[in-house]
């Protein structure tokens, strides 16, 4: 398949699943609609994450962060503004921020910047602590009118299908191409002509746009919010378990992982929290060891190739434990020393 | 250019004029990739001044050298080694403010010469057409070095900087490497600035050469005059030299 061909496919894929998605509301029950709207926004959170962490290997972990500004935008706000204005706020804000930290944190690679990302994460959650208890004198804040449940869930939609179609239709770009040089070689890149500080800014900011408007759409269905709520840093780290299960360099790896990993937290949770954990551990674990592409590069030659693998373990060990190769190897040195 | 209380390259100074093929020779340690780094912007200069054309680039980011048409190639091969060769000859073509453009006629455009118009262009000139589909890893550590010097080509420079191409390759492989420096800079009107190991070989096909010696510049001139240098032949204890001089003649 040419490249065209597969912009076409990766569309007419994605227009299908929107549709479906459109759909879902009218025809499941409530817990169905509350189960695909959380997925809604680990697909539209790893996307975007996976579009840019995925190309340029830079392991971001402030997506609480832009996440939670998003979502305190919309606690601050809600009353004051339309909702697509509170919307359009949390994620405005969140770029503002991401565009901020990333000129000073993106000349940092690998743990360094991973590190400091997730510090920053803290350090605004902490401030924004501060200030409410100093300034404002509250810890938390009730939101009391809130849009329908169908409101939120087509907001969410339209950030999911827009975090994916960015993603299919960016990497076909000048910038897309950029992303894939630095996560490369940076130093290539550079002297290939690629600015490649306004590019990572560019990513980065993208990334938190994406994140604060989930994060403003999703504030309302708490009641109440409060800064440990709202950047609680469970959602970047799973966000980015999602991604890297999924395959952070492709497009539906992010997507398949969301839906794989929402079915499994909703059907495990509540049962058996412990379990859900310990089992999200273990593919991760799999993931790494087996699938480094990630879920989305299973085919059907990965399940062959691991068919092979054990059937060749399995007849090493038969060919241990039947004693036939102790024999094998005494008759070996009974004719040496024949040779002798 | 110093590293802590480390002067690796001190009072260089160099002018290369338009179609000039330039060697740079140096025992190990003589400081000519940090050179290159200094010139191509890869390490910010700690004193002096760097112009093209008349425009001063000190202290510019390595893009801007690109966009000024200066390209390099690195000693060990650096190249996406996750895309396909045609695709690492794009990033070039994408980048470095000279956008490729569709030909209506046969012809220039702003001064780009024909051959390096698109990839295909580019992958004939280098001779790796027949491998444009496989990923950069799977070819041969030679062909990485001509790919990363196509790569280079792509972002359709007035200056080229070569680091240590011919490292690695056989006798032949390093003759043709040497023809195609030389095809290049006719075809193309390149300004090649050549660092080189090899003596022997660089001396051959270079019009003029730099010699560094612990950071310094020693001798600047052609190579018959250079090899006579009483400085070059005791900076290479005199053997290499001795041979160099006997190739020449």
């Amino acid at each position: 398949m040419n490249s065209r061909t597969l912009l076409w496919r990766d569309l007419l894929v994605l227009f299908g699943l929107t549709g479906w998605a459109l759909a879902l509301p009218a025809h499941a029950s409530e817990f169905a609609v509350s189960m695909a709207l959380t997925c809604l926004m680990y697909v539209a959170l790893s996307s975007s994450w996976g579009f840019f962490c995925g190309s340029s290997r830079y392991l971001s972990l402030a997506t609480s962060a832009f996440f939670g500004i998003g979502a305190y935008t919309t606690a601050v706000m809600l009353g004051e503004m339309s909702w697509t204005g509170v919307i359009a706020l949390g994620a405005g804000l969140a770029t503002l921020v991401a565009v901020v930290m990333g000129l000073a944190v993106l000349h940092l690679r690998g743990t360094y910047f991973a590190v400091l990302t997730f510090g920053m994460a803290e350090l605004i959650r902490h401030a924004i602590s501060y200030f409410e208890k100093s300034v404002s004198g509250t810890v938390g804040r009730v939101l009391a009118t809130v849009p329908e449940m169908g409101v939120i869930y087509h907001t969410v939609l339209c950030l999911a299908v827009l975090a994916v179609a960015l993603s299919i239709l960016l990497r076909r770009t000048r910038f897309g191409l950029a992303l894939l040089g630095i996560g490369g070689d940076e130093q290539r890149a550079q002297t290939l002509g690629v600015n490649t500080r306004l590019v990572k800014v560019a990513g980065f900011a993208l990334t938190a746009a994406i994140a604060g408007g989930v994060g403003a759409a999703m504030a309302v269905r708490w009641t109440y919010i409060d800064p440990h709520t709202a950047f609680n840093p469970f959602i970047g780290f799973q966000t980015v378990l999602i991604a890297l299960i999924g395959g952070a360099m492709t497009v539906w790896g992010p997507l398949i992982a969301a839906i794989v990993f929402s079915v499994l937290a909703e059907t495990l949770r509540l049962q058996a929290p412990q379990i859900y954990m310990m089992t999200l551990g273990i593919l991760l674990i799999l993931c790494v060891l087996y699938l480094p592409g990630g879920l989305a590069s299973l085919r059907w030659q990965t399940f062959k190739a691991w068919w092979q693998d054990t059937r060749s373990w399995w007849k090493a060990r038969r060919y241990e434990w039947s004693g036939d190769k102790a024999r094998d190897k005494r008759k070996a040195r009974e004719n040496r020393i024949v040779g002798i | 250019m110093r590293f802590g209380g480390l002067t690796a390259v001190d009072a260089v100074s160099a002018d290369i004029r338009q179609g000039e093929l330039v060697g740079i020779m140096g025992p190990n340690g003589a400081g000519k990739t940090t050179f290159f780094n200094a010139i191509s912007g890869v390490t910010a200069l700690t004193a002096g001044e760097l112009t093209i054309e008349g425009r001063t680039l000190t202290g510019a980011a390595p893009h801007r050298f690109a966009a000024m048409g200066l390209a390099r190639t690195f000693q060990t091969p650096r190249v996406f080694a996750d895309l396909p060769v045609r695709e690492n000859i794009r990033f070039g073509l994408k980048f470095a403010g000279r956008r490729p453009r569709k030909y209506w006629l046969w012809g220039e455009e702003r001064g780009v010469p024909w051959a390096l118009r698109n990839e295909g262009g580019i992958l004939q000139l280098i001779g790796l057409a027949h491998l444009a589909d496989l990923p950069a890893a799977a070819i041969t550590p030679s062909q990485q070095r001509l790919l990363e010097i196509g790569m280079a080509l792509a972002t359709r420079p007035r200056l080229l900087l070569l680091d240590e191409v011919a490292a690695g390759l056989t006798e032949i492989e390093v003759e043709e490497m040497a023809r195609l420096i030389r095809r290049l800079r006719d075809e193309l009107d390149l300004s090649v600035i050549w660092i080189e190991h090899a003596v022997k070989v660089l001396l051959r096909h270079v019009e003029r050469v730099m010699v560094l010696h612990q950071g310094r510049k020693i001798a600047d001139g052609k190579p018959s005059e250079v090899v006579r240098n009483p400085d070059v032949i005791e900076a290479y204890l005199g053997d290499e030299m001795v041979d160099a001089q006997e190739g020449l003649t």
